[in-house]
């Protein structure tokens, strides 16, 4: 992370401690928590503090493992090698996070085993070399466990030389000041954003594929920042992108008029 | 159902559990059984949101549990009293509680009690204590406990159970009380497992179900105008065989079938007896629906996101993870000779498109609806299968059809569309399968046929697959034991030879893999106890019935090449 302001991160329990311990002992770290939980900002606040790069890497379902490791690329009449964004972490010590990991093709993930245990290797087959990671590189990856487990796929050898870091929404007291910070709206109006996300969590079986994140209500109140009434915003930012459906978009529309103001 | 159920989610929300939200009768004070908010309807919009959230706030906090609701008696002034002090605790610790709803709470009553036992104390003591606000609605002690015996009686086995019947309490005024009981004995007799088990209950359903459904694929539902229900059936005895031609619909009124004929295999004669089934489409009705929960979904996703999309090398792209050397070569022999070189010298692995239509037909004859050996009814199973199926495919981006069926003899084999092709699966998709009851018999072979045309006709994709959820008991009038079986079997082979996949699941229903073997022959099959062991299942077993599909399709269109080229060729020779 180059220099500059720590990414805001407010720790919930010790989940700082423990990634710095395991970054010290060069040990592979996963990340469990639902999607906009903070997965992403605890690492980037965890390569700030302990002055390491970050090379994040979203993964989805059509990654290779070239996308990875690397290809040649033709030039004029020369062949030229480039790496992909995990050689480079290797090669030049950085934190390697591979961000919903879960989503990556199994023969992709194949490629990290060797580089998550003790050997903490890289083989490149299409340059024949093996590539050991250089001091200070450490593997990140991070799955939604609302989805099947990715420690599955993973080797037993593998697996346990992996730490592993539980998060989930903070409490409402700790979201309330994310959401204040991140959008820049007051205390008060965050609250009550907190609050309908702790109310729209607490619902089951409605046909929401996932629940209001962090990160839902910190758009919500950015919106309200640039001015936007509360109920609009919320309609935009939360209900909008959790629901395509028409009855539940209702509900929730008549849940964010119960939980917020009418201020527009 | 109506315009209050939009407030379903915040009522949730506020209770920590699943709430629904019902219009009362005329004349009635907001109140709840428990599962149910049944809100004043001519209330104004932000009053219905008041009393939801206190009602909700009851149920969340604990309040009307049957050990305190017992204790407040038949008397309306008990219940009355405690209200008016629980009601204010209720909403003070509730943790979600609503910006608009926090007016109402006296935080000086609410700070005086502690728990429900404190407030019911404070009721029966002789202090003075106001009439609880007219937000807070009533509390009836006497209808939560009813509701509450009958959901242990089904020990939580189905929402189907536990919706209905509260609608019928919902909708009575008087609290009479031998009729109360009668009622209540009545409807347990009948809805409940324990007593449904007995041969008295069978029977009892039974005729339930043959009475309440004249014909009709999906119940008629208590509230059904009795006009409608007297109408179909007239016109059920009109349709014949004869006089409706394949495909032929002629809709006169929106409650016409489509009629549609289909021939029946005569495993005794060794032949087809043509246009011998009758098979009646209906369209979904507004009146049939019933919450359900849709199981894990995310669960069926993973081992069908992988379907038929393996991963195809294809060369000459213009960006790839290899070199194709052929073109590399040749992009360098261009150059040499002077012309401009081609740019597309990579191998790209791409992924194959998602080509994939997907019909779910649900049985919905009696036996769904006796328990199987976990003791849910196997209809409960087989809904859930069918919603988590539907749900996951459907985020998959396949097309998908539920269907679900039931027969009355070969004349009125009852195919109803929970959802079509085209309609959206939205939470009414999903209300409608709540919805769906079970009664009649299984005319198999005929339904299986049907779903296999509607695939063709309306899957409008290449890869097609017809997804069977029955318990495997083919049997209707003068279509049982061996006959049955084998029309059924030879249904799903003749579906198989036109290039659809076949898929049978038995979930729940216990029946013996010797006994669904008959049934479903060599088509992929499997049975599970319960739907959450699907999908470990569900991979394998798709993955199966798509390659053999593609076999077969393939074979097909050769065949049907073959013969337009001999056709041909006889045409030419003089």
């Amino acid at each position: 992370m180059t220099p500059g302001a720590r990414p805001y991160y407010v720790p919930v329990g010790i989940e700082e401690q423990v990634f710095k311990a395991a970054f010290r002992q060069g040990m592979s770290v996963v990340l469990k928590g639902p999607t906009g939980c903070g997965k992403t900002r605890l690492v980037e606040a965890m390569a700030h503090d302990l002055d390491r790069p970050l090379i994040t890497v979203a993964c989805h379902d059509d990654l290779t493992t070239a996308d990875l490791v690397g290809r040649f690329l033709l030039q004029g009449g020369e062949t030229r090698w480039v790496d992909g964004p995990l050689t480079r972490a290797v090669r030049e010590g950085a934190i390697c996070y591979l961000d919903e990991v879960v989503e990556a093709r199994q023969d992709t993930t194949v490629v990290i085993h060797p580089l998550a245990d003790h050997r903490r290797q890289l083989p490149i087959d299409r340059l024949g070399v093996l590539l050991d990671a250089a001091p200070g590189f450490c593997l990140v990856v991070s799955y939604n466990p609302g989805y099947q487990s990715v420690l599955k796929d993973l080797k037993d050898s593998t697996r346990q030389r992996m730490v592993a870091i539980e998060l989930s929404f903070p409490p409402p007291d700790v979201e309330e000041k994310v959401v204040s910070h991140e959008a820049g709206v007051d205390h008060d109006k965050a609250a009550l954003l907190v609050q309908l996300g702790q109310a729209i969590r607490r619902l089951e079986a409605v046909g929401l594929r996932e629940v209001a994140s962090t990160r839902l209500l910190i758009a919500a109140a950015r919106l309200v920042a640039e001015g936007l009434p509360a109920r609009a915003a919320a309609r935009a930012a939360v209900a909008g992108p959790l629901t395509d459906d028409p009855m539940v978009t209702a509900g929730l529309f008549e849940m964010i008029d119960a939980y917020l103001p009418d201020d527009g | 159902m109506g315009d209050v159920d939009r407030l379903r989610l915040l009522a949730s929300a506020i209770a920590g559990r699943t709430l629904e939200v019902a219009g009362a009768r005329d004349g009635e004070r907001t109140w709840t059984d428990g599962t149910t908010v049944f809100v004043e309807s001519h209330a104004r919009p932000a009053e219905q949101v008041r009393m939801v959230a206190v009602q909700a706030s009851l149920v969340g906090a604990g309040s009307l549990e049957p050990g305190i609701v017992r204790q407040l008696g038949r008397g309306s002034s008990l219940a009355r009293r405690y209200l008016a002090v629980e009601g204010h605790r209720a909403l003070a610790t509730n943790e979600v509680l609503p910006l608009v709803v926090r007016s109402l709470v006296d935080a000086e009553v609410a700070g005086s009690v502690g728990r429900p036992e404190d407030s019911l104390g404070v009721a029966r003591a002789r202090g003075a204590i106001d009439d609880p606000p007219a937000s807070f609605g009533v509390v009836r002690p006497r209808r939560l406990l009813t509701s509450a015996e009958r959901t242990d009686a089904t020990a939580g086995t189905s929402d189907q159970v536990q919706g209905r019947p509260q609608h019928e309490t919902g909708s009575r005024l008087d609290e009479d009380d031998a009729d109360d009981a009668d009622w209540r004995r009545a409807g347990q007799l009948v809805s409940s497992p324990v007593g449904g088990r007995g041969a008295l209950g069978r029977l009892l359903k039974r005729m339930l179900s043959a009475t309440r459904e004249p014909g009709a694929g999906g119940p008629a539902g208590a509230d059904a105008p009795g006009r409608l229900v007297r109408a179909r059936t007239r016109r059920l005895g009109t349709v014949t065989p004869t006089s409706v031609a394949a495909g032929a619909v002629a809709p006169t009124t929106p409650f016409q079938p489509r009629g549609r004929t289909y021939p029946e295999w005569d495993v005794h004669r060794r032949r087809y007896r043509p246009d011998w089934c009758t098979v009646l489409e209906h369209a979904p009705r507004p009146q049939d629906l019933a919450p359900m929960v849709v199981p894990d979904a995310p669960a069926f996703r993973r081992p069908l996101a992988r379907l038929g999309t393996g991963l195809d090398h294809t060369r000459r792209r213009p960006q790839g993870d290899d070199i194709d050397i052929d073109a590399a070569v040749e992009a360098r022999v261009e150059l040499l000779a002077g012309s401009p070189p081609g740019e597309a010298v990579y191998v790209e692995s791409l992924r194959r498109r998602r080509d994939l239509a997907v019909l779910i037909l649900l049985d919905t004859s009696g036996s769904a609806g006796e328990p199987g050996p976990a003791g849910r009814p196997v209809h409960h199973h087989q809904r859930s299968a069918a919603a988590a199926l539907a749900a996951a495919l459907h985020d998959l981006g396949d097309r998908v059809a539920v269907y679900a069926f039931n027969s009355h003899g070969r004349r009125a084999v009852h195919v109803r569309r929970v959802k079509g092709f085209d309609d959206r699966f939205d939470a009414r998709a999903v209300l409608r399968l709540g919805g769906l009851v079970p009664g009649a018999y299984t005319r198999l072979g005929a339904a299986i046929r049907h779903g296999a045309s509607v695939l063709e006709e309306r899957g409008g994709t290449s890869r097609r697959l017809l997804v069977v959820l029955s318990d495997g008991f083919a049997y209707d009038h003068g279509y049982g034991g061996r006959y049955g079986e084998a029309d059924a079997r030879r249904a799903l082979t003749e579906a198989r030879r036109r290039g659809l996949g076949c898929l049978c699941l038995s979930v729940g229903a216990g029946t013996a893999p010797a006994a669904l073997r008959r049934v479903f022959g060599t088509a992929a099959h499997a049975t599970v106890p319960l739907p959450a062991q699907l999908p470990g299942l569900v991979g394998p077993l798709f993955r199966a019935a798509l390659r053999s599909a593609d076999t077969e399709r393939r074979a097909f269109q050769r065949d049907r090449r073959t013969r337009e080229r001999l056709e041909l060729e006889t045409r030419m020779t003089p």
